[in-house]
């Protein structure tokens, strides 16, 4: 099965109904995924910070929602996250490609590959890389103790997970 | 026409909208004239009480909702509109609050200083219908028949700017606590599960 299948089958799991995105070249099968999916309703954005502010408010008509980016996205919306999501402790999972590693050697995500997770760090937000295919059976569980957490959460997905060639 | 006027029109038509307030002037006036749990104020990510109000929306589709935009938060993610106008809710309703100035800060000019058309880029974006009203009996007139049509809707309410800008407190309660009012009074009305049995 193809580990977007796999996330997708494991966001339906975790009761996911909704998913906000903003395109990234490595999340794009995922974001293709989901918009194919009859369990999920896809709402594709203009600016990432709308993804977690559209998951924040279906939180409260009581619906599971993602909201999936690249990682130069998840920068330009850490504010919104901070005075929406931090002030009213309401939690929200982000689906972040992990953009900047070691094997990314584009130039324009060297910084968000040395500074989002200090970054996070500082906010105290939580989060996991997923590096192993295995672990995204882990989906289901890491939503529910995200909830449990009352902030924003990062799901970060690496290259070799998404098994990008071609960025 | 003013700020206090114009909510307590809407007030009047509200009927069952669970309404979302952009952070400031929207929020404290609507707080004012309805001291309903059942809306939310924003208090922060200023320009995405929109986004809010959408993921809202489409999360209960048979329950109008409300979002009472301002100019100032607008203009902060016009980007909005064309997410709005992506997803065709029809159940969203989109009221901008348009008083030229940045109120809660002094009434400080906005940044198109008087010249933008906010219903017009409405349109430009994709949605169908809008309108300007700039007076309590158009309001009167024509807000049955703007609740009445299926949306989305948006909808330009160009009051006078007032010079004792903080006039209207916010609500008294604010971050989690807003959080677990709303929630839990969206719970009951529409009865729905937000919390967990736990709480969370």
């Amino acid at each position: 099965m193809d580990v977007n299948d796999r996330i997708h089958d494991q966001l339906v799991k975790a009761g996911v109904t909704l998913a906000a995105s903003l395109p990234d070249d490595w999340v794009n099968s995922l974001i293709r995924r989901v918009d194919r999916s009859d369990r999920i309703k896809h709402v594709p954005v203009g600016r990432e910070a709308e993804t977690v502010c559209i998951a924040a408010g279906a939180f409260f008509g009581g619906a599971r929602a993602v909201a999936i980016m690249g990682n130069t996205g998840l920068l330009t919306c850490t504010g919104e996250m901070a005075t929406l999501c931090l002030r009213h402790a309401i939690p929200v999972f982000c689906i972040v490609s992990a953009r900047g590693s070691l094997d990314d050697h584009k130039v324009y995500q060297e910084v968000q590959g040395r500074r989002t997770i200090p970054l996070l760090q500082a906010y105290d937000y939580p989060y996991k890389v997923i590096d192993d295919p295995d672990e995204i059976e882990m989906i289901p569980d890491a939503y529910e103790w995200h909830r449990l957490q009352k902030r924003p959460f990062v799901l970060f997905l690496t290259k070799k997970l998404l098994g990008v060639t071609n960025a | 026409m003013k700020a206090a006027e114009v909510m307590k029109v809407l007030a009047a038509h509200r009927g069952d909208a669970v309404v979302v307030c952009a952070l400031g002037m929207a929020a404290n006036e609507w707080w004012s004239a309805t001291k309903s749990e059942d809306s939310f104020y924003m208090h922060g990510a200023m320009g995405f009480a929109a986004s809010f109000a959408l993921g809202l929306a489409l999360s209960i589709p048979e329950t109008p909702v409300w979002v009472l935009n301002s100019d100032g938060s607008l203009s902060m993610n016009t980007g909005c509109l064309l997410t709005e106008a992506g997803q065709q809710p029809k159940n969203l309703k989109h009221f901008v609050i348009d008083n030229q100035v940045y109120q809660t800060v002094e009434n400080m000019p906005m940044v198109d200083q008087g010249r933008a058309d906010y219903a017009l880029m409405a349109a430009g974006a994709g949605i169908a219908q809008t309108a300007t009203i700039d007076n309590i009996p158009d309001l009167e007139a024509k807000l049955p028949g703007i609740l009445a049509a299926t949306g989305p809707y948006f909808v330009r309410l160009r009051i006078e700017a007032e010079p004792d800008y903080q006039r209207t407190p916010p609500a008294p309660y604010e971050g989690p606590e807003m959080k677990y009012r709303f929630g839990r009074a969206m719970e009951k009305k529409l009865g729905i599960k937000v919390f967990g049995p736990r709480g969370f």
